[in-house]
Order: structure tokens, then C-alpha cells, then sequence
């Protein structure tokens, strides 16, 4: 089964034999190939590039194909903030400066960067398609809104409800043009993306937002695509009004309990998605940091109907080695396993757990560290190779296999310092992990391990 | 005088009108102005922020009891001044550089001055020069805001640029945390509008 259709199976509330994986890759992209954000963001054939090398690092099931919430506003005319790493900014509201909403232009494919984002999905769509979702992301109606009238909006929803209500609902018509746009050049699922709904009270969301979001999921559904409704930032009040929306995916940011998150969506029959921590996990954090994170988010939300992904969309210059060290977990059982034996280590000190004597021993001690030969392939190659190298070798070896699935064997990995699995440890030094070395180098490293013990034995 | 419920409530529910009429009201019946300000007015606008902290209020919400508190501060301030009333404090705030996001600072800044702070609103994108003209101002606190992960290293260069220059400066803004205060030397962080008042206050000697 391919990665895209893991993807969408879990979008369509199935159960996956692995969580889907959707990291948000915008600006990132160019600092993947060493561009800027506002290079990235305009160019087709820098998007193409930056995607590609992130489907070739990350081996995702899906991808967005441009991260900015500013496509529509800057063909509404909003002038921008370009920025070397980030998405540019809105600086200027047409419908606070005088203008009208009949002022506005037409939002059609040859406007702005539609162009742009069009030619990048229709490559990446022939390219990497078949076995990669591609999401065309929109601005949602409340957050395009807001870039038309300003900070503003917030005052005239108790001022002006109706003029808020006219310019929300105009947005969702801009919503359901722009999703066209993208269904019409392959996208397979639309994501309207509404940051701002994270600074409204659950009442305002249900008054001012649900009918227009509502709206635009509504025609996607009738234009056969599929909608997923992201906002960035703390909603915690508002999740029940966002399960009650039509649209057939929520993905959320880093705040959200994700537990409770499936709890709702169980209710409403949807899938959801989220919620790795973008600052404190991916950006300045490592890689075990990234495995932690990831196990835990994937422990509350089950295998069925979820996509993991980070939070909102990825920091420009997120190490490349953390997003790979999620990617592993979603797609190495083993890798799964490991990290799992690390969250229980940091429960217990393991002091009865004592090491062997390696160096009095008068033999080469090898420790295998499994997850176990019974059940786990690789495992049993492993263990296989070392006993035909221990049989070849020209020197005494004995052979101790240390099942992770048991407490002494994480107690063993965590005074061996072995961090995956697989991992063939000599004389209590981790020497081969994760791969099985060939019987000539395994036969070669314990004969080599045996010789200071020739030297100094009686 | 006790707390005046009616004005505590308008302000709390941003009904400014209401706000203006019944200040005028107790101003014409000769209450006294700091009794206003202090037992009624600044109490709704702490407990505003206490319930955006509870995330029982929201972001509309606090801006429109601010503008509310805005329409009686309109009343009461030449009269605070006759009277000889002091600010409980000066401080300055802005967002740094390569950072246009206002929104946070905004509710920053209406709640230190609904908080009885005079607050000098340095604006968007503001750089190491323009916190030191703050300082030069008599600022004693300096707030820095950033909502972006690439900006929020140059509240680093802040710090350093402003050295020992007296205030305390205290950071805040949705990618910030305590650890990264602690990092690059703040003096202290909040993680809300209604916090950043504390932590002022904290920062001030006026509250422990």
C-alpha cells in the first residue's frame, strides 16, 4: 500500500497499519535547498525542488504544496512583508482603508502566485503524486477576513456584526475559488487553514465562523474533494465547535490534548491530525526528542482515522535530523520499539541490572540487543550472524541475547548505551547497530576484541 | 468607597457608553477620582485577565473592556493629574525586529495600563535603538514580543544591547518560553496578557 493511500484512508477515519505522516513543509522547503522563504514562495521551480528533497528525507505520505496564508489576500490586495525566513506578512487592509468589498478584484488562476502554486502541484502531482497526497492549502474566511479589515475585525464584532458576518461569508466565496483552483489542478485534499479562530470565543466561532466554513467544505464535498480544516495555535475551547463543522479532517497545533481531541472526533465520525511541538521539540531539540514527542502523540491518538503531524507549519531551519528521527518512528516498528524502551528507562534507575565483567572475562562477551529473535526479522538475522561468526571465529565468545520486551534488557541497553535496534555490542562497546554486518567483519571485530585479553590473561 | 458594581460591570462586558455615563455620574457627585479608578475600574480589567487566562475570555473580548476602560480613563485622567496621582509605573513596549505581529503586544500594553502603568507603545519591528530610547525615556520596564520563531533570537540581541541599563526587561509572545527567558537573561516571562501585568509588577517590587 502506498504512503498516499495510507494518508487517505486515515483521512477517511479508517484504521492504518501505521500512523499517515504529514509534515507541513512551507518555507522549510528553501532552507532545504538553500533559499530563501520569499524565493521559495515564488517560484514553481523552486517549490518543485524543495518538496522533492523533502519527500527524499522525510518519506512522507503527504505534502502541502505552498504554506502561506497570503495567496488570496495579496490578489484581494493586501500589500505584504517579504522575509528571508518566514511567510511574508500582511502590512495593509483594503476594508479598512475605504475600499468596499465590490472594490475588490475577482480571484481567478492567472492572479497573483496561483500561477506559481498551479505549475508546482501539476509537477510534483506527475512527479511524486502517486504516492504522495498533495494538499492545496487556503486561507480560512475568518483569518482572510482579518487580513482584509485589520485588527479592527475583533471591535466590530460587537460594533458591526453584520458588515463582520457580509465580509466573512464574501471570504468563504474567495475560500470555495480558490479550492476549485486547486481541486481542478490535482490536489488531493483541501486544507483551510483559520489561525485566527484560535483568539474567538466558541459562541463567536459558531456565530460568525461555522456557517461560512461550513460553506466552503460543503463545496468541496460536492466537487468531490476532501476537506480538512488546520488552526495554528491554542484552541482548546473551540474544538468541539470545530468537530461540529462539515469538514472531513481536523488537524491542530501543539497545545491541544490530543486525547481529548480524538474523544470528539470519535463522536463526529472524523479524522483528525497533529500536534508536534514546532519550538521546544523540532527546532531546538534532538532527535530523541523528536522520538519522545512522537511515541506520546501516537499513543493518545490510536491508529485509526489519524495523521501525525507537526503543530503548524515547520520553522524554516528545523534540524533536517529531527524530522527524519519522526519519520523513522512512523516507519520502522523496530525504531517504534526503541523508543519505547527509552520512555520506560526514564522511569527507572535500573541499579539491579549489573554489566559483566568484560574485562576479566575469558572470552569475547557479545550482547545482542533485541527486540526479540522470536518475533523480529531482523532480529533473528542478527542473532543468526553472530552465532555463525561466534562458531568461525578463532577465539572463545560467549553469546548474551537481552529482549527489550523484558525489564532486564532495557536495563541493558540503557547501561550499554545502545540507542537502536538491532544493535551487537563486543566486549560492551556498541559496534554494530541497526545493520548486520557481513560474517567476515563480524568474524575480524571479535577476533580483534579477544586479542588484549590474550596479552594480559595468566 | 466599596467597588461601584455598575461600572465594574461595564467595563468588564466593554460597554463603553455605559462606562462614560456613570463615571461622569460619581465625578459629578464628587466621589473621589483615584476611588474610581482603583476599586472599580482596574479590578475588571484584572478580572478580564484573569478570565483570558482561564481561557474564559478571548481576544475580542479584552479589547473591548479595554476600550471601555479607555472611554472612563478619557474622564478620569486630567482629573488624576489635578489630583496629583502617579502612575504605578513606566514601561516600555515592543515587538522586535522583523516581527510586524501587534495583536499580543496590544493586549500587553491595554492591560499594563489598565493596570495603572504608563505605557509607551514602541510598535512593530523595533530594534535595539529604539529600546534604548525607551530606557533614555524612563522607561523601568522594557517588554519585548515576538510571534515568530525566527524573530524571537533577537530578543537575545536586545538583551545584550541594552547591558546594564537599569530596567528590567521581561519577554513574552507565542514561541517564548521560561527556558528561553532563562537562556538569554530576561528578567522574566509571561505566557499571557494577564500575566505580563504580574510579572511587571514583579519586576517593579510592587507585588511579590
Amino acid at each position: 500500500m502506498t504512503g498516499k493511500q495510507i494518508l487517505l484512508d486515515a483521512i477517511a477515519g479508517k484504521e492504518t497499519e501505521r500512523p499517515a505522516w504529514l509534515p507541513f513543509v512551507g518555507c522549510h522547503g528553501g532552507y532545504l535547498i538553500g533559499k530563501t522563504a520569499t524565493e521559495y514562495l515564488t517560484s514553481a521551480v523552486l517549490l518543485v525542488e524543495g518538496l522533492k528533497k523533502a519527500k527524499s528525507l522525510y518519506n512522507p505520505d503527504g505534502l502541502p504544496v505552498m504554506f502561506d496564508l497570503q495567496i488570496e489576500a495579496e490578489i484581494l490586495g493586501c500589500d505584504l512583508h517579504w522575509a528571508d525566513e518566514v511567510p511574508p506578512a500582511v502590512t495593509s487592509h483594503p476594508l479598512a482603508m475605504g475600499k468596499k468589498i465590490t472594490d475588490l478584484p475577482e480571484i481567478d488562476e492567472s492572479k497573483g502566485r496561483f500561477p506559481v502554486v498551479t505549475a508546482a502541484l501539476e509537477t510534483l502531482k506527475k512527479d511524486i503524486g502517486d504516492d504522495t497526497a498533495l494538499y492545496g492549502l487556503i486561507c480560512g474566511p475568518f483569518t482572510l477576513a482579518l487580513h482584509l479589515l485589520g485588527n479592527d475585525i475583533f471591535l466590530d464584532m460587537y460594533d458591526e456584526e453584520d458588515v463582520v458576518i457580509d465580509v466573512i461569508n464574501y471570504c468563504a466565496e474567495v475560500c470555495k475559488k480558490s479550492a476549485d483552483i486547486y481541486l481542478k489542478h490535482g490536489a488531493d485534499v483541501i486544507a483551510v487553514v483559520d489561525p485566527m479562530t484560535s483568539q474567538i470565543s466558541p459562541a463567536h466561532f459558531e456565530q460568525f465562523v461555522t456557517p461560512a466554513m461550513n460553506n466552503v467544505y460543503d463545496h468541496i464535498r460536492e466537487k468531490g474533494g476532501i476537506s480538512s480544516i488546520f488552526v495554528c495555535g491554542d484552541v482548546t475551547r473551540n474544538l468541539e465547535v470545530m468537530t461540529k463543522t462539515t469538514a472531513d479532517n481536523i488537524s491542530v497545533d501543539e497545545q491541544i490534548d490530543m486525547s481529548h481531541l480524538r474523544e470528539l472526533c470519535e463522536a463526529q465520525g472524523k479524522s483528525f491530525g497533529g500536534n508536534i511541538k514546532l519550538t521546544a521539540v523540532l527546532l531546538l531539540g534532538d532527535e530523541d526528542d523528536a522520538k519522545m514527542e512522537t511515541l506520546d502523540i501516537m499513543n493518545k491518538s490510536g491508529s485509526k482515522g489519524f495523521i501525525l503531524a507537526p503543530g503548524c507549519d515547520l520553522p524554516y531551519a528545523v534540524p533536517v535530523k529531527n524530522l527524519q528521527a519522526v519519520s523513522e518512528l512512523v516507519h520502522d516498528t523496530y525504531a517504534r520499539e526503541a523508543a519505547k524502551s527509552l520512555q520506560a528507562k526514564d522511569a527507572d534507575s535500573f541499579d539491579d541490572v549489573t554489566l559483566p565483567d568484560y574485562h576479566g572475562a575469558r572470552a569475547v562477551i557479545l550482547d545482542v540487543i533485541t527486540l526479540d529473535s522470536t518475533s523480529c526479522a531482523p532480529c533473528q538475522y542478527m542473532m543468526e550472524a553472530v552465532e555463525m561468526a561466534a562458531d568461525a571465529a578463532m577465539v572463545k565468545v560467549w553469546i548474551n541475547e537481552h529482549k527489550i520486551k523484558v525489564r532486564e534488557g532495557i536495563g541493558m541497553m540503557v547501561k550499554l548505551g545502545v540507542k537502536n535496534l538491532p544493535t551487537i555490542c563486543i566486549n560492551g562497546e556498541p559496534t554494530f547497530a541497526s545493520i548486520i554486518p557481513d560474517q567476515t567483519t563480524l568474524v575480524k571485530a571479535i577476533e580483534k576484541a579477544a586479542l588484549p585479553k590474550m596479552s594480559v590473561g595468566p | 468607597m466599596a467597588k461601584n458594581e455598575a461600572l465594574y460591570e461595564a467595563v468588564l462586558k466593554g460597554k463603553r457608553k455605559d462606562v462614560s455615563s456613570i463615571v461622569n455620574e460619581l465625578v459629578a457627585a464628587g466621589t473621589n477620582v483615584e476611588e474610581i479608578l482603583m476599586e472599580s475600574m482596574i479590578p475588571a480589567m484584572a478580572e478580564i485577565g484573569d478570565r483570558f487566562s482561564r481561557n474564559e475570555a478571548y481576544v475580542p473580548e479584552m479589547l473591548i473592556a479595554a476600550r471601555a476602560m479607555q472611554a472612563g480613563l478619557d474622564i478620569l485622567d486630567p482629573l488624576l493629574q489635578e489630583a496629583g496621582h502617579e502612575p504605578i509605573g513606566k514601561v516600555a513596549i515592543g515587538t522586535v525586529k522583523g516581527d510586524l505581529h501587534d495583536i499580543g503586544k496590544n493586549l500587553v500594553a491595554m492591560m499594563l495600563k489598565g493596570a495603572g502603568f504608563e505605557v509607551m507603545d514602541l510598535g512593530v519591528d523595533c530594534d535595539v535603538d529604539k529600546y534604548k530610547e525607551a530606557v533614555d525615556g524612563g522607561a523601568q520596564v522594557i517588554l519585548l514580543s515576538a510571534l515568530l520563531t525566527t524573530t524571537m533570537p533577537y530578543m537575545k540581541e536586545v538583551i545584550e544591547g541594552l547591558g546594564n541599563c537599569g530596567a528590567k526587561i521581561l519577554i513574552g509572545g507565542a514561541p517564548v518560553t521560561q527556558e528561553y527567558a532563562d537562556e538569554i537573561g530576561a528578567d522574566g516571562y509571561s505566557d499571557d496578557a494577564n500575566t505580563a501585568v504580574k510579572s511587571a509588577k514583579i519586576a517593579l517590587g510592587l507585588a511579590a
